[in-house]
């Protein structure tokens, strides 16, 4: 190929080529010494603008990578601060658990509640201990509020417990004044007043006021006296008979509760619990049980 | 020839400028992307004379020289040959195709990644190998399709002039030389 001399190609296009080349050449061989300051000069110069370019380009691509870490990052802590309130509340139950198996001394066994999805897991649900951990049938079942429900049936390491919203559970209640005495049971069957508890077979001479805390008797031997049941909140309808009911707002409600203290040990005849427990009165208000 | 002709090869140069300064490093792998810079410099050679054609190969060589001292002076060598070159070849096998332009991109990123790996002597023969036979060859397609796109989406301002309509093609001027 003649590149000076054919068709495709001038004489000024090929001497152009041949200085280009040439002036490549010497460039390859240039010392360092001279190498490296005009490289300085040219990216301090004509390469200038567009390495700038560059830097704010990478600058533009490496802040958007921080903010999409920034917002990964609120995403994962707003998310984690859902549960923020969830544990203050359980931590706050585990110290009151804590309380009670202080001041019970011993004698119960405490118990993670499994709950369910079901609609009626507040009703009856089943405990983390059973027959190993010393759990026997128609324990006691309670929480730092007060009287949460007894054992129904024992497994090997579980048991169900039926709380105080079941139809079928019935407790012998005292006001803690001994003034008056009766039964307590759950209050309907649907409705809001399922969550209510109602102290039946109260003498009819006897008016209980609203605020009046009701614990557990003793008699009958299951449950041991000085449980907090609940508060009274008024007279539940028209009295029929010789009794007089009275609704009760319950201690505690099996839904709110994480885990549970199960009496496993029955506590000697006249014994009362009920400085163990903390009452809550009608105000809403949290103190503990003053002594008998 | 309408008088805005004279501003459209230096903004579709400018843009291509542009690109490789700044979406380049998004587009994969350093050894694959699309060198704009390059495709820049082949696109002006297909209507320049190789004269114009070998001095815009040593401009540039020697500017991206500059940002790797590491081989300097073997891009210089290696851009002016592949602007000769491609602008010598496009005369004689002077057709308007795409897919002919898209064999020149092609051909002149692995030839102008083949001078500099060989005057450069830094790499050892089995990266040049690699260099050659795996890199090359993806970089030249990316540069290649890039390249055709541009073609494509500007081809009403890159088409070629007619005989009369301007001097300065490498048609008119390789013809009639």
């Amino acid at each position: 190929m003649a590149i000076g001399t054919d068709r495709y190609a001038s004489r000024a296009d090929t001497l152009l080529f041949i200085a280009c080349v040439g002036l490549s050449i010497a460039a390859l061989s240039l010392p360092h010494q001279w190498r490296d300051p005009l490289a300085q000069g040219l990216r301090q110069s004509v390469l200038a603008p567009f390495l700038f370019l560059q830097r704010q380009t990478e600058l533009l691509a490496a802040a958007r990578l921080r903010y999409d870490n920034v917002v990964a990052q609120r995403d994962s802590v707003a998310l984690a601060a859902t549960f923020l309130p969830e544990l203050r509340s359980e931590n706050t139950r585990l110290r009151r658990l804590l309380g009670l198996s202080a001041r019970l001394g011993g004698g119960y066994v405490s118990a993670e509640i499994l709950h369910q999805p079901e609609p009626t897991n507040p009703l009856s649900f089943v405990v983390s201990a059973g027959r190993r951990e010393g759990v026997r049938p128609l324990s006691a079942v309670v929480s730092p509020e007060g009287l949460v429900g007894l054992v129904a049936a024992v497994d090997e390491h579980s048991s169900v417990v039926l709380s105080w919203a079941h139809p079928e559970f019935r407790a012998s209640a005292i006001a803690t004044d001994g003034s008056v005495v009766g039964i307590a049971a759950p209050h309907g069957a649907e409705g809001p007043g399922v969550w209510l508890l109602e102290l039946q077979g109260v003498l009819y001479r006897q008016q209980v006021s609203a605020g009046t805390v009701i614990v557990t008797s003793g008699l009958g031997g299951v449950f041991p006296r000085g449980i907090p049941i609940g508060v009274v909140v008024g007279p539940a309808g028209e009295e029929k008979g010789w009794g007089r009911t009275y609704l009760v707002r319950p201690a505690v409600h099996p839904a709110e509760l994480s885990h549970v203290m199960i009496l496993t040990t029955p506590r000697p005849a006249g014994a009362d619990l009920r400085n163990a427990f903390t009452v809550q009165r009608d105000s809403g208000t949290t103190r503990e049980a003053p002594p008998r | 020839m309408r008088r805005t002709d004279r501003y459209r090869y230096p903004v579709i140069m400018s843009l291509l400028v542009v690109l490789q300064f700044t979406v380049r490093s998004r587009l994969g792998g350093d050894r694959i992307a699309p060198d704009f810079l390059l495709l820049a410099l082949l696109i002006y050679t297909i209507r320049a004379e190789p004269g114009k054609s070998a001095a815009a190969g040593f401009v540039l060589g020697l500017l991206r020289d500059a940002l790797t001292p590491a081989s300097f002076g073997a891009g210089a060598l290696a851009h002016t040959l592949v602007g000769f070159l491609s602008s010598w070849a496009k005369a004689v096998f002077f057709a308007e195709h795409v897919f002919v332009k898209g064999c020149l991109f092609f051909a002149g990123t692995w030839l102008r990644n083949l001078i500099v790996l060989l005057v450069s002597g830094r790499l050892q023969s089995s990266q040049i190998a690699w260099e050659l036979l795996v890199w090359s060859p993806l970089q030249g397609l990316t540069t290649a399709v890039v390249g055709v796109t541009v073609l494509w989406f500007f081809r009403g301002w890159l088409s070629p002039r007619r005989a009369g309509g301007g001097g300065g093609g490498l048609g008119t001027s390789g013809v009639s030389a």
